[in-house]
């Protein structure tokens, strides 16, 4: 799921640093965003928008963390709303709602391990890329010729 | 481009499959979900009474009490409903009222038996509340008015608050349209299984209905309980005039029963 591969040149100190960043930047934004799933997406695509024009290493990673995070929104803010539609609405807890909100959990945790993963291996400037993501991320992100 | 795109549908389909798998485990049971909801609806029941207890009077008087759990016990045996579930209240107050709490409590204030002349009708009423407790009703009212983490909170002694507001939500008639008629069907399925002529119950609802005021009734659309009036008529649409009623209680218990209360005021 998750590979380290070489990339097209070794990043310099400060774009690992940077490159690192973006997958922390969605860290503590989980932490912070854990009722609103849509903040940490927020926090990542700022994140994104500024480092848009840096270096190819750097844009690489930033779009790799922002698109995880993107596929997490929908199942978080599912979970979300139908939580709230229990807790203030007339809908009740079924099966199918912890079996959903459970698997959720399990989701997430992957996606926090692989990105506390990522942001230590991408900070020695090593090149981690995830399965899916990296595909999309390579498409999406060129090269500067 | 391809391959992404194989690669999203296994991502969407490990999500769904996870899901799946999850699903297949009975969380209900293991979590104690029913049963922990049963216990805090009871609890709630006792705080919403045990709050009403200390500001209303409760008839103690044996005649009343017998005939209307002569009414209940008819409308229990002929419908397969356990009677134990339902701890029916009788309260002295001239208001024409009968309402449900969390755990099967019913409140039946006095003005509605007064009000009445025909004992149908107020069968029809209790029939109606008995509905409200069977269709589990009450406790989605009150999550949906106050929000299920107050009520658990004014479960656990904190609430004071919650348990006031709690109590004026259920003695009005704040119920949802789909949620009132849905009461209406199943009353008028608990008449007609014990032999009572739910006309009396129609009737009944279209005099408060002429007691309504005219404005209400030009502004149902955005009333949250259906007007009277349209609540008799589909009442009298589902009248079967071949069947043969006869009421829960004899007349001259009805009578008495009037009497009593009467003598109460």
């Amino acid at each position: 799921m998750i590979a380290t591969k070489e990339f097209d040149y070794e990043p310099g100190e400060h774009e690992s640093e940077k490159a690192s960043n973006s997958y922390l930047m969605s860290l503590v934004a989980i932490i912070a965003g854990l009722p609103l799933p849509i903040v940490n997406l927020i926090a990542t695509f700022a994140f994104y928008m500024g480092n848009r024009n840096g270096t190819y290493f750097v844009r690489w990673h930033c779009t790799q963390a922002l698109l995880s995070q993107i596929s997490m929104l929908f199942v978080n803010s599912y979970g979300f709303w139908w939580s709230v539609s229990i807790a203030f609405k007339a809908e009740e807890i079924t099966n199918k709602y912890i079996a959903f909100i459970l698997a959720a959990i399990i989701f997430n945790l992957a996606e926090f391990i692989a990105t506390v993963y990522t942001a230590i291996q991408t900070r020695k400037g090593k090149h981690v890329t995830w399965w899916f993501y990296s595909e999309i991320t390579n498409l999406i992100c060129k090269a500067e010729k | 481009m391809k391959k992404p795109f194989l690669q999203a549908i296994l991502i969407v389909g490990s999500f769904f499959l996870v899901w799946f798998l999850l699903n297949q485990i009975s969380w209900m049971q293991l979590f104690e979900v029913e049963e922990n909801g049963i216990r805090t609806e009871e609890k709630l029941g006792e705080l919403y009474w045990k709050s009403l207890q200390s500001s209303e009077i409760e008839v103690s008087n044996k005649t009343i009490l017998n005939s209307v759990d002569s009414i209940i016990e008819r409308i229990c045996e002929t419908n397969g409903l356990n009677i134990d579930d339902f701890k029916v209240h009788i309260l002295q107050n001239s208001q024409v009222n009968a309402f449900a709490l969390p755990g099967g409590h019913m409140i039946i204030y006095t003005g509605l038996i007064t009000h009445n002349e025909n004992q149908d009708a107020v069968t029809g009423v209790i029939c109606h509340e008995l509905a409200h407790i069977e269709l589990n009703h009450v406790m989605k009212k009150l999550v949906k008015e106050i929000g299920l983490s107050a009520l658990l909170s004014a479960t656990s002694g904190s609430g004071g608050e919650v348990i006031k507001e709690g109590s004026k939500i259920l003695s009005s008639l704040a119920f949802d349209r789909s949620l009132e008629k849905e009461a209406d069907i199943k009353a008028i399925e608990y008449l007609k299984n014990a032999n009572i002529n739910p006309e009396p119950l129609a009737n009944f609802l279209y005099l408060l209905a002429g007691e309504e005021t005219g404005l209400l009734e030009s502004l149902e659309w955005i009333s949250t309980h259906p007007v009277s009036k349209e609540r008799a008529e589909y009442i009298i649409a589902e009248i079967d005039n071949e069947q043969e009623y006869s009421s829960a209680i004899s007349n001259s218990t009805w009578r008495a029963l009037k009497i009593e209360i009467q003598e109460l005021d």
